[in-house]
């Protein structure tokens, strides 16, 4: 096996996601820091693997690929023993994929407009953008209606996703568990995975004091 | 096989997306209208099918999808002849699923962030930074067919499908600038030759075009 390189920062939910499925396939990689906040990304070495600049990007034997939702595919792919990760099966497999779609098109989103003012040193974050991460912990709480993870009664890398986004988002607004019992109760499951603590866990303390370190009202 | 029904409506490009693979794989389909703007997304009925309340949503046999991109994934994977339109090979798949990806979380919202005040909001001035941001994407596809003659490589693949679908609104806003965006403006003129494109996504896309002009939108 040639060297898996991976090449991003902790603060991005994304590469944690891959964190995570790198961590629970087992694999051996090096991790490349690139640091967002002094442009690396926009550097001509580091557009030469992803000319989107965008973080993960991930380099196998020489070949690159970029988008977390397309890397971790691919690991459990190549690499996974086994593919509960991301079945073959092809409905199991398509319940991941719409699951995996719905971050690329809301929930990364709607995490990332939550958090966005704070990043742009504004105090005030509009009252709407907590209201769609409600309706997020909503849709999430009904995909967990009847099994135990996001996309049936398997981890899948869907919950990686997932979780990664969510280890930001409730920094600012908690998940309620009397209005979402399953999702609340998904998270703590989550937390429990041996890699977790390594992969996402400690990974958060930046974020959360940057968090932290925010006064803002609600408007 | 059992049926296969397709719920949706031919405003919404990733419902195209979806007529476009079923047309590629030549597969007898229901086409369900579901009428947005008269709510009935959010009737139980439909519910019942999607609690997501969006289209596409497929029904193959009793087994329900939503997410137009999971539901070409499906078909190809499913019905098709050979695995060209989604291949197997796990390189070739990984650039298939990033540009589907780039297509949940850039092209679809760059041009939501255009249309939904327009179609929805009754504002008809855009930002000029929201075009801006629709020039943005022209250039990373552009890059993208760089590499080959179609959005993934050498070979059509569902990722055209999708992109195509979007661009038949985006045109109206910002057509494509040949001398800046070659690859591109060829790859149009590729995708519109295909037997199936007329019916499934150019006569289709004509209603949405008219809709938008009939909004008299000025960019500020």
């Amino acid at each position: 096996m040639g060297k898996l390189i991976l090449y991003g920062i902790d603060g991005s939910p994304p590469v944690r996601s891959v964190l995570l499925t790198l961590n629970a396939l087992g694999l051996e990689f090096e991790y490349k820091i690139v640091n967002l906040m002094t442009g690396e990304h926009l550097k001509p070495e580091y557009l030469k693997i992803n000319p989107l600049h965008t973080v993960p990007t991930l380099g196998d034997d020489g070949f690159y690929i970029n988008d977390s939702h397309a890397i971790n595919a691919y690991l459990v792919s190549k690499y996974g023993k086994d593919d509960t990760l991301y079945p073959k099966d092809l409905q199991k497999r398509a319940i991941v994929d719409q699951r995996l779609h719905y971050d690329s098109s809301v929930l990364a989103t709607t995490g990332r407009a939550l958090t966005a003012p704070l990043r742009e040193g504004k105090t005030e974050i509009p009252k709407a953008r907590f209201d769609a991460l409600e309706e997020v912990y909503k849709t999430l709480d009904l995909f967990l209606a009847s099994n135990d993870f996001l996309a049936g009664n398997y981890l899948t890398i869907a919950d990686f996703h997932v979780i990664a986004v969510l280890s930001s988002t409730i920094l600012l607004r908690d998940v309620d568990a009397t209005k979402y019992p399953k999702l609340a109760g998904w998270i703590q499951r989550i937390r429990r995975l041996p890699y977790y603590e390594e992969a996402n866990g400690s990974r958060m303390s930046q974020v959360a004091n940057f968090i932290k370190s925010k006064k803002y009202t609600i408007v | 096989m059992g049926k296969l029904t397709l719920y949706g409506i031919d405003g919404s490009p990733p419902v195209r997306s979806v007529l476009l693979t079923l047309r590629a794989l030549n597969l007898d389909f229901d086409y369900k209208i579901v009428n947005l703007m008269e709510k009935e997304h959010l009737k139980p009925e439909f519910l019942k099918i999607n609690p997501l309340h969006t289209v596409p949503a497929l029904d193959d046999n009793g087994f329900y999808l939503s997410d137009s991109h999971a539901i070409n994934s499906y078909l190809v994977s499913k019905y098709g002849r050979n695995d060209s339109l989604y291949p197997k090979d796990l390189k070739k798949r990984a650039i298939v699923d990033q540009r589907l990806h780039y297509d949940s979380s850039v092209v679809t919202s760059t041009g939501r962030a255009i249309t939904f005040p327009l179609f929805w909001e009754n504002k008809s001035e855009i930002p000029q930074a929201r075009i801006d941001a629709l020039e943005g994407v022209y250039k990373s596809l552009n890059l993208f067919l760089e590499n080959g003659n179609y959005l993934a490589g050498d070979n059509l693949t569902i990722a055209d499908f999708h992109v195509i679908a979007s661009f038949t609104g985006f045109l109206v806003f910002l057509p494509v600038d040949a001398t800046k965006y070659p690859d591109l403006a060829a790859w149009i003129k590729r995708i519109k030759e295909l037997p199936y494109y007329e019916e499934a996504n150019g006569s289709r896309a004509a209603q949405i075009i008219e809709f938008i002009k009939s909004k008299n939108f000025t960019i500020v």
